[in-house]
C-alpha cells in the first residue's frame, strides 16, 4: 500500500485522535476509579455504556428529547443501577481473590447484554441528530464528535475538580491509596465503594449517550469499551487517574494514525497489539507507578 | 469392593460402552456424543489454566478458532489428511498461547484476563481480513468427507486425554506449584517457584486441547466462518461448565460438561438469549454461593480425595 502523507492528513489525525481520545479518557476514568478504589476490574463497564446509549435512544425516539439533554438522565439512571449492582453483588467479592471478582463481573456483563437482547432486540438503532461536519480549511470535523468531545472534556475536568477539591473526592482518593488508613481516618469505606461504583457507571453512561449520536446502538456494542478502557488504563499506568487522560489521548491518536494505513478491521487489531506490546515493554504504563 | 475399585470399574464400563456405541447407535447419537466429548475437552482445558492457577482466560475460544482455521487451511489448500492437520492445529494454538502468554503472564493481576478478552475479537477481525487464505467473511468449505465415526473416536480420546492430563498434573509437584500460585502467588514466589514460567506452561498445555478439538470440529462440520469458530458463547460455556462442576478438580469439568450439555440439548437450544442470560446468572451464583462447584461441595461433604 502506498500512502502519501500530507501535513493536512497529520493535522486531521491529531484532531480526530484528540476528539475520540477525550471520550476514551472519560469512560476509562470510570474503570480506573473502580479499580483504584476497590481493586476490581469491572468487566461489565462496557455494558453499562451500552445501557446509557439505549437510555438516550429511547428518550429520543419516544419523546423526541434532544439527545444531549438526556445526558443527566442516563447518568443518573446508571448511577442508581451501578449502586444497586455494587450493593447486591460486587461488594461481596471486594476482598476475595481476583478470580472471583473477574468472573462475577463477567457474569454480570453476560447477563446484562443478553437481557438487553431480550428487551431491546438485537436490531441496530440510531439516533439521527446533528449529522454532517464542520469544514475548516483542509480539516473536516464531524459535528457529533465535536460536541461529544466538548461534553467529555467538561465532564472529565469536573471529575478531576471533584476528586481534588471536595471532601467526598478526597475520601475516594484516600480509599484508593490505602483502604486501611482511610478506615482509620473515619472514612466509611463501604459507602465510598458504593458511590464510586455508581459514579463509574454514570461515566460509562455519559460515554454511551455521547456515542449514541455517533455510532449504531446494539446490545453488544459495549464489550469492546471494557477492553479499550482497560488499554487506556494500562497505557496511562494502573491506579493513576491523570494517567487515564494521557492513555485516552494516546489510544485515540494511535487508532487514527493506524486508520490512515490500515482498513477498519485491522485498526481494531492495532489496539490489541498495542496492549500486548505495552505489557511486554513497560507494564507500569507510560507515566508509571501509582499516584492520585 | 472398595469405592476406588468401584469407581475405576465404572469408568472402564462407560469407556467400553462409548467405544462400541457407534456400531449400534444412531447418527444423531454419535454426533451428540461427539459434541459432548468436545465440550469435556474444552472445559477440561480451561480448567488447566484458570482452575489450577486462578488466572482467568476470557478468550479460550481463540485457540479453538485458530485450530479450526489451521486445520481447514491445511486440508483444503495443502491437501493434508485431517489427523495430521489437527495435530498441527494443536501446535498452532500452542504457538499463539506462547505469543500472548509470555508478555501477559509475567504480570500479576488482571492483565492476562483482559488480554484474553480482546484476543478473540482481534483474531476474528484478522481472519476476516486475510481473505486470500481464510476466505474472509464468506468462510471456508472443506472437501466432503464422511468421517463422523473416526472423528467420534479421536474426539473421545481427546476428552479422555485432557481429563487424564488433569489427573496427572493435580497429583504431581507441578500441579501443587500451580495451586500454590492460585492460593498465594507471593508466597509461591517466596518458596522459590518460578511463577511466570509455571503459569506459562499451564497456559500452553491448556491451549493444545482446544486447538486440536477446533481442527476436529472444522473437519466434522465441513464448513467454517469467523462467526462460527470464534463465538464468545463458546468461552462462556466452557467457563460455566467448569465453575458448575468444580474448578481445579479432575472430574468437575466432566460433570459440568455432561449436565450442562444435556440440559442445553433438551431445553435451552430453543431460547438462545434466555440461555445465555441463565449462563451469566449461573456464573454470578456459583462465584457467590458455591465457589467450589458441585464436586467441591461433594468433596467436603463426603470427604472425597482431592483427585476426584
Amino acid at each position: 500500500m502506498n500512502v502519501v502523507i500530507t501535513p493536512a492528513m497529520v493535522g486531521q489525525v491529531v484532531i480526530s485522535g484528540l476528539l475520540s481520545g477525550t471520550l476514551y479518557a472519560m469512560v476509562a476514568l470510570g474503570l480506573a476509579l473502580i479499580f483504584g478504589v476497590m481493586r476490581v476490574i469491572n468487566i461489565a463497564h462496557g455494558p453499562m455504556l451500552m445501557l446509557g446509549a439505549y437510555a438516550t435512544f429511547f428518550l429520543y425516539s419516544a419523546f423526541g428529547v434532544n439527545p444531549y439533554l438526556t445526558l443527566p438522565v442516563s447518568m443518573a439512571a446508571l448511577f442508581v443501577i451501578g449502586m444497586l449492582l455494587e450493593r447486591t453483588l460486587v461488594f461481596r467479592v471486594v476482598d476475595a481473590p481476583e478470580l472471583s471478582s473477574l468472573l462475577l463481573t463477567f457474569g454480570i456483563s453476560i447477563a446484562v447484554v443478553n437481557l438487553a437482547q431480550l428487551a431491546f432486540t438485537s436490531d441496530l438503532r440510531a439516533v439521527e441528530f446533528l449529522t454532517g461536519s464542520f469544514v475548516v480549511g483542509p480539516f473536516a470535523v464531524s459535528k457529533s464528535r465535536l460536541v461529544a468531545f466538548v461534553f467529555a472534556a467538561i465532564i472529565t475536568a469536573a471529575v478531576f475538580v471533584f476528586l481534588r477539591n471536595t471532601k467526598l473526592g478526597k475520601a475516594i482518593r484516600a480509599t484508593s491509596q490505602s483502604r486501611d488508613v482511610a478506615m482509620v481516618c473515619g472514612i466509611n469505606v463501604g459507602r465510598i465503594h458504593l458511590i464510586t461504583f455508581g459514579f463509574a457507571a454514570a461515566l460509562a453512561a455519559a460515554g454511551g449517550t455521547l456515542i449514541a449520536v455517533i455510532v449504531a446502538i446494539q446490545p453488544e456494542m459495549g464489550q469492546i469499551w471494557t477492553f479499550k478502557s482497560f488499554l487506556v488504563i494500562v497505557l496511562g499506568g494502573a491506579g493513576n487517574y491523570p494517567g487515564a487522560l494521557v492513555g485516552g489521548m494516546l489510544l485515540g491518536l494511535i487508532e487514527q494514525l493506524a486508520s490512515l494505513f490500515l482498513t477498519t478491521q485491522l485498526s481494531e487489531a492495532v489496539a490489541y497489539v498495542l496492549l500486548v506490546l505495552v505489557l511486554f515493554v513497560r507494564p507500569t504504563g507510560i507515566l508509571g507507578g501509582r499516584s492520585t | 469392593m472398595s469405592p476406588t475399585r468401584l469407581f475405576q470399574g465404572g469408568l472402564v464400563l462407560i469407556a467400553a460402552a462409548l467405544a462400541v456405541y457407534p456400531v449400534f447407535g444412531t447418527g444423531y447419537g454419535v454426533r451428540a456424543l461427539l459434541q459432548l466429548f468436545m465440550w469435556i475437552a474444552l472445559a477440561g482445558s480451561w480448567n488447566l489454566i484458570s482452575g489450577l492457577t486462578g488466572y482467568v482466560s476470557f478468550g479460550h475460544v481463540a485457540f479453538f478458532g485458530i485450530g479450526a482455521y489451521t486445520a481447514a487451511i491445511l486440508i483444503t489448500n495443502a491437501g493434508w489428511s485431517w489427523p495430521l492437520a489437527c495435530i498441527v492445529a494443536g501446535v498452532a494454538a500452542c504457538g499463539l498461547a506462547l505469543l500472548i502468554g509470555y508478555p501477559c503472564l509475567r504480570l500479576k493481576g488482571p492483565y492476562f484476563a483482559i488480554a484474553m478478552l480482546g484476543l478473540n475479537e482481534v483474531l476474528r477481525a484478522l481472519v476476516s481480513y486475510f481473505e486470500g487464505l481464510t476466505g474472509g467473511g464468506s468462510g471456508l468449505s472443506l472437501p466432503t468427507l464422511q468421517a463422523s465415526v473416526p472423528i467420534y473416536y479421536v474426539m473421545g480420546v481427546c476428552a479422555a486425554a485432557v481429563t487424564a492430563l488433569t489427573y496427572v498434573i493435580i497429583t504431581s509437584r507441578f500441579g501443587l506449584r500451580l495451586m500454590t500460585i492460585r492460593e498465594d502467588e507471593v508466597a509461591a514466589e517466596a518458596m522459590g517457584i518460578d511463577t511466570a514460567r509455571h503459569k506459562l506452561y499451564a497456559f500452553l498445555l491448556s491451549a493444545v486441547g482446544p486447538g486440536i478439538v477446533g481442527g476436529l470440529a472444522a473437519r466434522d462440520q465441513g464448513y467454517i466462518e469467523p462467526i462460527s469458530v470464534f463465538p464468545l458463547a463458546t468461552t462462556i460455556t466452557m467457563i460455566v461448565m467448569v465453575l458448575f462442576g468444580g474448578k481445579g478438580t479432575v472430574w468437575g469439568p466432566v460433570l459440568g460438561a455432561v449436565v450442562l450439555f444435556v440440559s442445553q440439548e433438551i431445553v435451552w437450544a430453543r431460547f438462545p438469549y434466555v440461555h445465555q442470560l441463565l449462563f451469566g446468572a449461573i456464573i454470578v451464583a456459583v462465584v457467590l454461593l458455591m465457589p467450589r462447584g458441585v464436586l467441591g461441595i461433594l468433596q467436603i461433604k463426603y470427604r472425597l480425595p482431592r483427585t476426584v
